[in-house]
């Protein structure tokens, strides 16, 4: 048997090298890691179902789905506002096929569940001048009165489509990008980190 | 100390103390290849000028002696080549450039030298180069224009040149958000921006300058009993401490855009050699602001009279910037001409630093006594006019009193026409401003939302009341925002005196009279304009190209319609004002593009298998955003055609794979999935068998076709479509408008997946044997379990997840197969080993393309937007048993004319012959014009299965002409072909091979 396991690529290995890159003084400004580990899921609520939904992922999870730009999380399941009735769920260290199986099953005829775990690839933005390096493309605001942990956006970074979220108050933010532009994002990520000194994990 | 002691000696006019430079630091840089000297805090002008250069550059059209006329961005005149090489940069203002040792810079506009110019030949000329000359010169022959008149005018047009290669720096877009902007850190500004930032307001303050102050660098005033740049400099301090104060010079805001969005272009390196590692040249910023301080100043005017363009005649404000901030004597003996208390103030301050000043004239015959007091010991010409100048740079002045007319030996020559506030930004968002005769300047009308001007941008002329102004604006705005005002002292200010007696224009000089020194507009051009009837101040600019170029006649403006007011008659509002618009002052291209030049132009989507095409040495091509492989050479391949032919032949005989990952994919969900995608396609899909797969057309409103695919239905309630490459983002738009919009009771979701699955499609008649190697048991891929157009969702390659459809493009046996898009290299990597024994080979979207042509599927290039379905040959696909988006429309008799082109098939009758996309079909008998048009040919492939070029066309009364000949006109390349018609399938019409 011929195996495709055996050589899984997320298509950014080549570029995701660890190492320090940029301005090689000092402090590294930002510190990038690519998100390997998660399972992600796109939930759309069906019809009048919303708050069925809300009360499912709550006995589910023990979690609030957020109705507004927000992502709530609860151990290793998170669900990320993503639109009117739609959301983006992550799962840590669980597999895209099982976290998509479980939520159907879960979610049976209160959501539409697509696993979306090979769709986009996720990049875990932190350091001191993380917000600096992203103001270079992200439209906005991220200043802590603006924006603040579990706070999400559904926006574009240098014509790249993104949803990201901010994962703590270091600050540390996290970009989902769909896959196929996953290297246009990291290049630009690299271009806009460099001045600051950018380690990758 | 040596080295500052020989500086200084290249220095004659640098004064011996003051100013604001630093003179513990002597920078080194070059002028047309000479050496010259200066101070850190120098600009190149500056510099320049303390080297005693006054001629700096050849102007526009006349190619005359031009110097240093202002201190800031407003300069018209003194405009440099910047470095060398790749970095050459022109059109850079002397007054704008920071020193830095090593800067070169050269003069521009001039051939052979700075010294003598050739084309200054054109001041001769002047009577054919008046306004409009372009507009009645080069007009006949008309077989000139493009052959002699282009070139000739490209050649003698524009200033500087541009650097022809590649600019090795980077450039950089950056986002900001703020409570309070402020433009401009001079006196109001600061004061705006300390209020509102002591508040706790989020506080962003810009000015274009390298330095923070404004006028009070350049002027010799105190606030709270201290030196005005001193108190500014405490300002600074403070407000940098301020943890949401971000404080950003040499950042000019050129534009205002809609919801208090400002643009804005820092100039991070502009000021070094080259930029330090990892760091951009420029940035442009979007500023966001919820409330702004329009802080931006005044810019004194110019009078206008003969020669008074000569090397050596300044601006009153900017001898004072020069003396005061640089320490730097405009000249040995000065004269002022002045209309208004400004220019007493100036001599009084070269005075005081050791300049000698020759003479005050001033228009006005009642001065008033505190203008007397700071007379200095200059002599007073009250009621006087400067007529003209002498000299290659200034040597002498004219003027005419009531005592005389007399020549005062002088070598500068300050001008003081009152100020013009700055008001550009107020103008961005349709703000017309508004004439106020009591200070004799346009000041705002109406303001962009959330936006405040003080001090002299205002009209508050004297330093006092700008500065309260500033305070109060800065408190008040930040009050709005819900910020509690904390106190901050009105700071006390000496207040200057301020009167003016406008004078625009004093006639009498046979010398040319400028008003617009960038672009050579003289009084004698404004006033053909008016004989010419260009007398609406739009039509002047347009016509003398007033106002236009780099400085955007900030100096100039107001001076040319003041006189255009007198020519016809009419008050100056009456006249009105051209408007202002971004940029300010000029962006360069580099930071408009930001981060996306080169490769970076727009973002590329990569499909799963790109790394190992890579590998594989394919040629990609750009198709939408996407980078796809679009053939895979091998050694010993002459050309493309080579590679494609070869690439077709192995899928029609053995088997090939294509990655078709890029074709858009929607996962369609839930109860009311069936019944919406009956909706949103012209046939029937809830009818169609789970484990099935149907190809579909959609349509727009308006009946045409919008786009085609498939759709497989995976379960009762769940189906994946598939949309073309080009439409994916329209079609999944279109569903979520038709949803939301149309049909919000069906309970239908749907998602994205084009980037989950990486699918290939294998295809030929050796496909099922290679597809069956990694088919995990026990899913029967046999002919009778799994039959053409059936969809499964399976597991391959032990155990990983996948989904197979039976369906094919190119004609032959074929499948798609869809796993995760991780495994998808892998993937690649297994077709390659499992289908080797069967001669595998990956083909490119060009082999994909000749084989859908042979095969007569339709594509982009029919699916053009102005096709129907019946055009297209899928009329019969169109359901009558149900309603569709774009059914009735599709119904207008327009749509069902019989005289419509539809699809055909096309062959050269001359089997060697090229037929070429594009060219038109027209009957044999006929010549080839628009009148005979039957038809295009729009889509060809040399086909390696027929050894012959073959196309797919549109073309009317196909019907009547199938079998027949017509001629495929391509007059353009030499391509005309007579072809017949047949039907648009070459290749296995019956479709056994698919069924196979």
């Amino acid at each position: 048997v011929i195996s495709l396991a055996s050589a899984p690529r997320s298509g950014l290995e080549h570029l995701a090298v660890p190492g320090r890159y940029g301005a090689a003084d000092g402090e590294a400004g930002v510190t990038l890691t690519l998100r390997t580990d998660l399972a992600l899921a796109a939930v759309t609520a069906r019809k009048d179902r919303h708050d069925a939904l809300a009360r499912r992922v709550d006995d589910t999870f023990g979690l609030a789905l957020p109705r507004t730009p927000r992502r709530t999380t609860a151990g290793p399941i998170a669900f990320a506002w993503a639109g009117p009735g739609h959301w983006l769920a992550s799962g840590e260290g669980i597999q895209g096929e099982v976290f998509e199986t479980q939520l159907r099953r879960e979610l049976a005829d209160v959501a539409s569940v697509t696993d979306q775990s090979d769709g986009r690839i996720v990049v875990r933005v932190s350091g001191p001048r993380a917000r600096d390096a992203l103001s270079k493309g992200v439209l906005v605001d991220l200043h802590p009165r603006a924006f603040q942990p579990g706070d999400t956006a559904v926006t574009s970074v240098a014509h790249i489509a993104v949803h990201f979220w901010q994962a703590d108050p270091a600050p540390t933010y996290e970009f989902a990008a769909f896959r196929s532009s996953g290297t246009a994002f990291w290049e630009w990520l690299i271009a806009s980190t460099a001045e600051f000194g950018v380690v990758v994990r | 100390v040596t080295n500052a002691a020989a500086n200084f000696q290249d220095q004659p006019f640098r004064l011996a103390s003051g100013g604001l430079i630093d003179r513990s630091r002597p920078l080194r840089a070059t002028f047309d290849g000479r050496e010259i000297a200066g101070f850190a805090g120098d600009t190149l002008a500056s510099a320049l000028l303390a080297g005693g250069t006054r001629l700096v550059g050849r102007s526009f059209k006349y190619h005359r002696p031009r110097g240093i006329l202002a201190a800031g961005s407003e300069e018209p005149n003194a405009l440099v080549e910047l470095r060398t090489g790749a970095r050459r940069e022109p059109n850079s203002k002397a007054t704008t450039v920071e020193l830095y040792d090593g800067l070169e810079a050269a003069s521009q506009n001039r051939w052979p030298s700075l010294r003598f110019d050739l084309l200054a030949v054109n001041s001769w000329l002047a009577p054919f180069l008046t306004a409009g000359f372009y507009y009645k010169t080069f007009m006949w022959p008309a077989s000139f224009w493009e052959r002699v008149y282009e070139p000739l005018i490209r050649r003698a047009a524009g200033l500087g040149r541009a650097a022809e290669l590649p600019d090795p720096d980077r450039y950089e877009h950056a986002n900001a958000f703020c409570d309070v902007l402020v433009i401009g850190a001079g006196p109001s500004g600061l004061a705006a921006a300390l209020a509102a930032g002591r508040s706790g307001a989020r506080v962003i303050v810009c000015d274009e300058d390298f330095l923070f102050g404004g006028r009070l660098l350049a002027e010799s005033r105190e606030i709270n009993d201290t030196p005005g740049h001193l108190w500014a400099a405490g300002v600074v301090e403070e407000l940098a401490t301020l943890p949401d104060v971000r404080l950003m010079p040499r950042t000019t805001v050129f534009g205002v855009y809609d919801g208090g969005t400002y643009g804005a272009l820092e100039r991070v390196n502009d000021h070094v050699a080259v930029p330090p590692a990892h760091q951009p040249r420029q940035r442009l910023w979007r500023i966001v602001a919820r409330r702004t301080v329009l802080a931006a100043g005044a810019t004194e005017r110019s009078i206008v009279f003969g020669g008074n363009d000569r090397p050596g005649v300044m601006l009153a404000s900017a001898m004072r910037a020069y003396a005061n901030r640089f320490a730097v004597a405009p000249g040995s003996t000065v004269a002022i001409f002045t209309n208004n208390d400004a220019g007493w103030h100036t001599a009084a301050d070269l005075a005081r630093s050791g300049i000698v000043v020759a003479a005050i004239v001033d228009s006005r015959r009642d001065l008033s006594p505190m203008a007397k007091d700071r007379a200095c010991q200059a002599r007073v010409i009250a009621g006087g006019e400067v007529v003209e100048t002498k000299g290659k740079t200034l040597r002498a002045i004219a003027v005419r009193s009531a005592s005389g007319s007399e020549t005062i030996a002088v070598d500068a020559l300050g001008l003081a026409g009152g100020w013009n506030p700055n008001v550009h930004l107020t103008c961005h968002l349709g703000g017309r401003p508004q004439w106020h005769a009591d200070i004799a300047a346009y000041l705002p009308g109406s303001l962009p939302n959330g936006m405040a001007v003080v001090g002299a941008a205002n009209g508050t002329m004297t330093l006092t009341r700008g500065v309260a102004e500033g305070v109060e604006a800065g408190r008040r705005l930040a009050e709005d925002l819900g910020f509690p005002p904390k106190p901050v002292d009105a700071p006390r200010a000496d207040d200057e005196t301020w009167a003016i007696a406008p004078l625009w224009h004093v006639a009498g000089s046979r010398q040319k009279a400028f008003v617009d020194l960038q672009n050579d507009v003289t009084v004698d051009d404004i006033a053909l304009s008016e004989r010419e009837g260009f007398r609406s101040v739009e039509h002047l600019k347009r016509y003398t190209t007033l106002g236009m170029a780099t400085d955007q006649g900030r100096i100039a403006n107001v001076n040319g319609l003041a006189i255009m007011a007198g020519l016809t008659g009419r008050s100056i509002p009456d006249t009105g004002t051209t408007r202002f618009r971004p940029p300010y002052t000029p962006v360069a291209i580099g930071a408009l593009a930001g981060h996306h030049r080169g490769k970076h132009f727009r973002p590329v989507r990569l499909p799963p298998s790109h790394a190992w095409a890579q590998e594989q040495r394919a040629v990609f091509v750009e198709t939408g955003p996407w980078l796809r492989a679009q053939y895979y050479p091998r050694d010993g391949e002459r050309d493309w055609l080579d590679t494609v032919n070869r690439e077709v032949r192995t899928v029609r005989s053995a088997v090939g794979f294509c990655d078709v990952s890029t074709l858009g994919k929607i996962e369609v969900h839930g109860p009311d999935a069936a019944a919406f995608l009956d909706r949103l396609y012209v046939n029937t899909f809830s009818t169609l068998p789970v484990g099935r797969v149907r190809y579909g057309i959609m349509l727009r409103e308006d009946g045409f076709v919008l786009d085609d695919g498939t759709v497989a239905r995976l379960a009762e309630h769940r189906f994946f479509m598939t949309t073309t490459t080009a439409n994916a983002g329209r079609v999944f738009q279109h569903m979520q408008f038709c949803h939301q919009a149309l049909w919000p009771e069906l309970d239908v979701q749907f998602a994205s997946a084009t980037d989950q699955w990486a699918q290939f499609s294998v295809a030929g008649p050796r496909a099922r044997d290679t597809l069956a190697t990694i088919i995990d048991a026990p899913f029967d891929v046999g002919n009778a379990a799994f039959p053409y157009m059936a969809a499964a969702e399976l597991t391959v390659c032990a155990g990983i997840a996948a989904r197979l459809y039976r369906i094919s493009f190119s004609g032959e046996l074929a499948y798609e197969i869809g796993v995760p898009a991780r495994y998808g290299d892998a993937l690649a990597r297994v077709l390659m080993d499992i289908g080797a024994p069967y001669g595998m080979a990956p083909y490119g979207t060009e082999a994909l393309a000749v084989m859908r042509i042979e095969k007569g599927h339709v594509a982009g290039n029919e699916i053009d937007g102005r096709t129907t379905a019946s055009d297209l040959g899928l009329g019969r696909m169109m359901s009558t048993k149900k309603d569709y988006i774009g059914r009735v429309m599709a119904g207008r008799p327009a749509l069902l004319d019989p005289g419509r082109q539809t699809l055909v098939g096309l062959r050269p009758v001359n089997v060697h012959q090229r037929l070429r996309a594009g060219a038109h079909l027209i009957p044999l008998v006929g010549a080839p014009l628009a009148a005979n048009d039957q038809g295009v040919v729009t889509s060809v492939a040399f086909s390696p299965s027929l050894d012959q070029w073959i196309g797919l066309g549109l073309l009317a009364h196909a019907a009547r002409l199938a079998g027949r000949r017509v001629r495929a006109a391509d007059p353009l390349r030499n391509g005309t072909v007579d072809v017949e018609v047949c039907p648009p399938c070459f290749i296995d019409p019956q479709g056994e091979r698919l069924r196979d």
